[in-house]
């Protein structure tokens, strides 16, 4: 895989021309919304002005409403420029592609990129991971491809579920609770089996209680899986509809390199083995690879966090090793 | 008369305990007899493959044929039935060995190193291999949970009463530990 110095060399020859052009763009866009915001603010205040200084005299009745149409059409006049005047439409999509494109082919050309697509909500329910059901879901960025002998595929993710409430009087409340925003990543496992093993963050720690309630776990079909590694103990909790098969899974080595990988990010992680297929979700409270008209693109601080990012989903393949294809399936 | 409801319900109370630890003790015991099977089975598995391996490895290894019907020989052996426990441990940790050295005596074969049929073989042992040690987990597990449950206030109790004894933990074979005895190595 590329290492950042690399990255340093592509950024500076290959993307740094392009993001100079890009980013005018984006402080053009920063002045001129400046500029309507300011002049609006003038106009306004100009208006209240006039109304303090001759405005009272006349009858008051119609005066009024004759300013309020006026200060209601600077705001339409504003809202109208700032929405075509000082927009640029192509931005964001020229961002997406000058930037989070450049970064997915230069960790590997072999991966596509797809801003507007994301990881189906099938898949994200046939992960197992998150039990309660989905009423909204959304995402964008979705990156898929091989990596060696892998087929991986992952996107930014947004699932949701609704509660409704009526109040005394009848009025219908609905709230959304988010059940998941972060990374979701799928990738094709090196090992054939089953049943489901799924990986959830222990957030009951050690001691006799989060054993116990740990072990308890109605919600699911799964069973509590207890596994010899301390370390990887104290940062999940397996549960596994076959002891043997969640074991063949989780082997010693790869407990290990998701307990490393766990502990170099930093996120909740949670992970799950259904049917061949590995799923990992990383919780992010932050929206990913999105532009900030108040960042300066050509900084390469703020590149390398988009790249850091998409590299942490891409590097899961070679950190839980699974281009080492040593069993039956290729 | 209130004296004789209180023992009643003493005893009611002692039974109904009694009743629950006995049946979570055979639950445990019960779990760590299935997980014991399921290494069995495993270890079957891979005597299927024996032949299969050795018909393929032959036709190439020219100095190791004493190793390969050595193999053979212990494989139908482990298989015929009427040996102890303890023989097919002993048994097992000879053919681990035996494939070991085979596998290592490949890397002078370049030949049966590109050959379609062994790269499979050689992939469904791994597997085997993999799933064997995955069996062993398990069943170390369960007899953990159900030694404990053998030495552990209260339910040690009942475990005296109803001559439930601890089993064994499967430990990691002489022929492994070898395997990764570094000193030897580089001795």
């Amino acid at each position: 895989m590329k290492t950042i110095d690399e990255f340093k060399t592509y950024f500076d020859a290959q993307m740094y021309p392009d993001l100079l052009v890009l980013d005018a763009r984006r402080k053009k866009v920063l002045t001129r919304s400046t500029w309507v915001v300011l002049i609006t603010l003038g106009l306004l205040a100009l208006l209240i002005a006039i109304y303090h200084t001759i405005g009272m005299s006349a009858a008051a009745e119609t005066s009024i409403t004759i300013y309020v149409i006026v200060a209601v059409l600077i705001l339409i006049v504003a809202g109208v420029s700032l929405g075509s005047w000082a927009r640029d439409k192509t931005f964001y999509s020229d961002f997406k592609a000058q930037v989070i494109e450049r970064i997915v082919n230069f960790i590997s050309p072999d991966l596509v990129y797809e801003p507007k697509n994301f990881v189906g909500s099938d898949s994200f329910e046939r992960s197992r991971i998150f039990l309660k059901s989905v009423d909204r879901y959304k995402g964008d960025d979705m990156v898929r491809g091989k990596i060696d002998k892998t087929q991986i595929w992952f996107s930014e993710v947004k699932a949701e579920y609704k509660t409704t409430t009526t109040d005394s009087k009848g009025n219908r409340k609905t709230s959304w609770h988010t059940i998941f925003k972060g990374m979701f990543f799928i990738a094709d496992f090196n090992k054939h089996f089953q049943t489901s093993t799924v990986v959830l963050p222990n957030r009951l720690g050690k001691g006799f209680l989060a054993d116990f309630f740990n072990k308890m776990n109605l919600a699911r079909k799964e069973k509590h899986v207890r596994l010899e590694d301390p370390d990887f103990n104290k940062h999940f909790v397996v549960y596994g509809e076959d002891q043997v098969e969640a074991r063949y899974v989780l082997s010693t080595s790869l407990m290990k390199r998701i307990t490393d990988f766990r502990e170099r990010h930093g996120n909740p992680l949670y992970v799950s083995f259904v049917n061949s297929f590995l799923y990992v979700a990383i919780n992010y409270k932050r929206d990913l690879f999105e532009p900030s008209y108040f960042k300066k693109l050509t900084n390469f601080l703020l590149v390398k966090g988009f790249y850091e990012d998409i590299y942490l989903a891409i590097s899961i393949v070679e950190e839980l090793n699974l281009n080492n294809r040593i069993w039956t399936k290729q | 008369m209130e004296g004789n409801y209180l023992v009643l319900i003493l005893v009611g109370v002692i039974a109904l305990f009694g009743i629950i630890g006995y049946n979570r003790l055979v639950g445990l015991r019960n779990a760590a007899d299935k997980s014991f099977a399921s290494i069995d089975a495993m270890a079957k598995k891979r005597y299927d493959l024996i032949p299969n391996l050795v018909a393929t490895v032959s036709k190439y290894m020219e100095h190791e044929r004493g190793t390969l019907t050595e193999i053979t020989e212990m494989r139908a052996r482990a298989m015929s039935g009427n040996i102890s426990d303890n023989e097919k441990v002993d048994l097992e940790n000879k053919i681990n060995k035996a494939m070991g050295g085979i596998m290592v005596a490949v890397e002078n074969y370049p030949d049966l190193k590109a050959n379609q049929n062994f790269l499979q073989l050689q992939g469904s042992l791994n597997e085997i291999e993999e799933q064997l040690s995955a069996a062993r987990r398990a069943y170390n597990a369960a007899v953990t949970d159900y030694n404990n449950a053998c030495q552990m206030f209260p339910s040690n109790v009942f475990a005296m009463v109803f001559n439930f004894k601890t089993k064994p933990l499967f430990e990691i074979s002489e022929v492994e530990r070898q395997n990764v005895d570094v000193k030897k190595l580089f001795g």
